[in-house]
């Protein structure tokens, strides 16, 4: 029996090939039906619209697609907010950057009736808070991952159950964590049992910085990116960290440590992209076939199976390659003031 | 001759690099200092809330006064190891002379980043330095004390920066005429003697321009004390790098940026005044 990935080889060489028949005919067979937009301006990142589905999507709806590859949150937004949304039919972004685009009227809310392959959605990528606004839903979550807890399985050799490892004074100087304001803010109001993260009031806030000031004391010290944490993790015999995404794990098998991560039981950080239809859409029909050819689980099992990404669609692909975790994870939102939590980041660092 | 208006398009042509290049950042930098944010937009009214802002935050204040002190003990650890070098290069003749020199200032030619690597490797658990120590027998096991804290951070700066107070220091010594420091020899004066009167005094100017290179360069580091000085790692210059990105508070950033250029430019005033006293 083939396992599920040469299925996945087959089908996608397969329907390749057909649509390079079938693009030929295309523009004859199909230009009547949809003169309304011949082309879909897709916006996003890098391994979101592959050859595999972007070919059948072309394909079914008789158009072509034009690509934009972005490297930043910034970047993104900037194009988005350049042409009001005019430059583009589709965009994908991550849950913390949706009321950033939702207040500045940059995408439009989707019609669920147009999107069959929405049933495919796993429970935990249903009616997600960041994406709603009233009961209008403006995105679609399509891949996620996790800031997770990595571990020395020689330090650990059963997984730590909680983030408390990370203020063990046990472990001192054998503990590393993300340089960054938000994610650290919002893991210590996590572990901390705080049921906004992402909206702290000031006594919430003294109480996030009390405890990452703890936690600082026994740090060897702070990564700055996810190589530097990998390198830092196997150079400095380390035995957690406060990890930057699963990724991180194979990394330090590749240096001779033998790591893995866990989600603790207080939960962790989720990412999660979605895709969205640009206010500025010129085919708002076809912007939703593109959705929903997205939701396809062939390609879920693609993104978890080639790309290491958790999947919204297959089940059983996000089973395989270890993506059993969404429903514990904290999916980030805009807080409530960049600004503030950058101050309160810089006053733990600055802390004696 | 040259007309006057040809001189003057002349003037503007080689003015227009050094205007284009350096005078309109930093004016729009200053400028960018006086502005404010709202809903993460950069609203252009003119005001002076930034600075308050930061002579109001002790967190800030402090900072700025601890990197300071940091700055100043870089200074002093890359004169006192700068100096012997410089001075012993002199006293070299001919060819050894130049290749010492090319030796110790070679490093110049290297990625600074891939200089701060080189010291991580060095310092490291698995570094070159536990290595040689574990295998002497001073250590019994490798240690993690020099790396991720203060002192490496004194320590990775010292020999980055040692170039830069290397070479003005070599350069005023090599002014010095040799038949100043035989006379000195003639009238009796013993090497520490002529050293201490004659050479020091007329090398000043080299050694306070190489350590105002020192200073000014560590003021402005904010990669060397994020990648090697553990959780402590903290100076004004991450104050600053942190009000851009995810913040997107650039006119706060500014300001704090023209704090540390104008910190900057006063360190730069004294020295050139004493610099100045030194050659009367």
């Amino acid at each position: 029996m083939p396992t599920p990935t040469q299925v996945l080889r087959t089908l996608t060489r397969r329907s390749v090939l057909t649509a390079g028949t079938v693009a030929l005919a295309a523009p004859f067979v199909l230009r009547r039906a949809y003169a309304k937009a011949t082309e879909l301006r897709i916006l996003t990142w890098e391994g979101y619209a592959e050859p595999e589905w972007v070919k059948p999507f072309e394909v079914a709806n008789g158009v072509k697609t034009q690509v934009a590859y972005v490297g930043s949150v910034d970047e993104m937004f900037a194009k988005m907010q350049g042409s009001k949304g005019t430059d583009f039919d589709v965009v994908a972004f991550d849950t913390s950057t949706f009321k950033r685009y939702i207040d500045a009227s940059l995408i439009q809310p989707i019609d669920l009736g147009k999107v069959a392959n929405a049933a495919n959605l796993g429970a935990a990528f249903k009616g997600v808070a960041p994406i709603m606004r009233g009961d209008k839903q403006y995105g679609i979550p399509f891949a996620w991952g996790s800031l997770p807890l990595v571990y020395d399985k020689a330090a650990y050799p059963t997984a730590p159950d909680s983030w408390s490892v990370l203020w063990d004074a046990a472990n001192a100087q054998k503990l590393i964590a993300l340089d960054d304001a938000n994610n650290s803010i919002v893991l210590a109001a996590i572990v901390l049992g705080i049921k906004d993260p992402f909206n702290l009031t000031d006594a919430q806030f003294e109480q996030v910085k009390t405890k990452l000031i703890e936690q600082k004391k026994l740090l060897l010290t702070y990564y700055a990116g996810f190589d530097d944490g990998v390198k830092i993790f196997a150079d400095s015999k380390i035995k957690a960290m406060f990890s930057m995404g699963e990724p991180q794990v194979p990394g330090l098998k590749g240096k001779g440590i033998d790591a893995a991560f866990t989600i603790p039981k207080e939960g962790a950080i989720g990412w999660l992209d979605c895709w969205t239809i640009s206010a500025g859409a010129k085919d708002v029909d076809l912007a939703h076939a593109w959705i929903n050819a997205c939701l396809d689980k062939k390609v879920g099992a693609y993104l978890s199976d080639k790309k290491s990404y958790g999947n919204t669609t297959d089940e059983d692909a996000n089973k395989r390659t270890g993506f059993t975790y969404a429903d514990k994870l904290i999916f980030l939102q805009t807080p409530e003031n960049f600004e503030k939590r950058v101050k309160i980041w810089n006053e733990v660092k600055a802390a004696p | 001759m040259v007309s006057l208006p040809e001189r003057i398009i002349l003037f503007m042509l080689v003015a227009a690099g050094p205007f284009l290049l350096i005078v309109v950042p930093i004016g729009a930098f200053l400028a960018m200092s006086f502005f404010r944010m709202e809903n993460q937009q950069i609203v252009h009214d003119l005001s002076l809330a930034n600075y308050a802002a930061f002579f109001s935050s002790w967190t800030y204040v402090k900072t700025l006064l601890l990197t300071l002190w940091l700055c100043a003990e870089v200074t002093l650890i890359g004169l006192l190891i700068g100096y012997p070098i410089a001075y012993f290069i002199w006293r070299r003749s001919g060819r050894i002379r130049t290749i010492l020199l090319l030796l110790f200032v070679l490093p110049l030619f290297m990625s600074y980043i891939v200089k701060i690597f080189t010291m991580r490797s060095i310092l490291g658990l698995n570094g070159f330095l536990n290595q040689i120590l574990v295998a002497v027998g001073i250590l019994s096991e490798p240690s993690q004390v020099f790396l991720y804290n203060q002192n490496a951070i004194l320590f990775t700066m010292a020999v980055i920066f040692l170039p830069f107070v290397i070479l003005p220091i070599y350069l005023s010594l090599e002014r010095i005429p040799r038949s100043l420091v035989q006379a000195s020899a003639d009238l009796g004066a013993d090497i520490g003697t002529t050293f201490w009167h004659v050479i020091l005094p007329l090398s000043a100017p080299g050694t306070i321009a190489g350590a105002l290179f020192a200073f000014v360069l560590a003021l402005g580091d904010f990669i060397t004390p994020q990648m090697v000085g553990g959780a402590n790692g903290f100076t004004f210059g991450r104050v600053i790098w942190s009000q851009f990105g995810l913040a997107y508070n650039w006119p706060f950033g500014a300001a704090l940026g023209t704090v540390l250029l104008a910190v900057a430019l006063l360190a730069i005033v004294l020295g050139g005044l004493a610099a100045q006293r030194q050659k009367v």
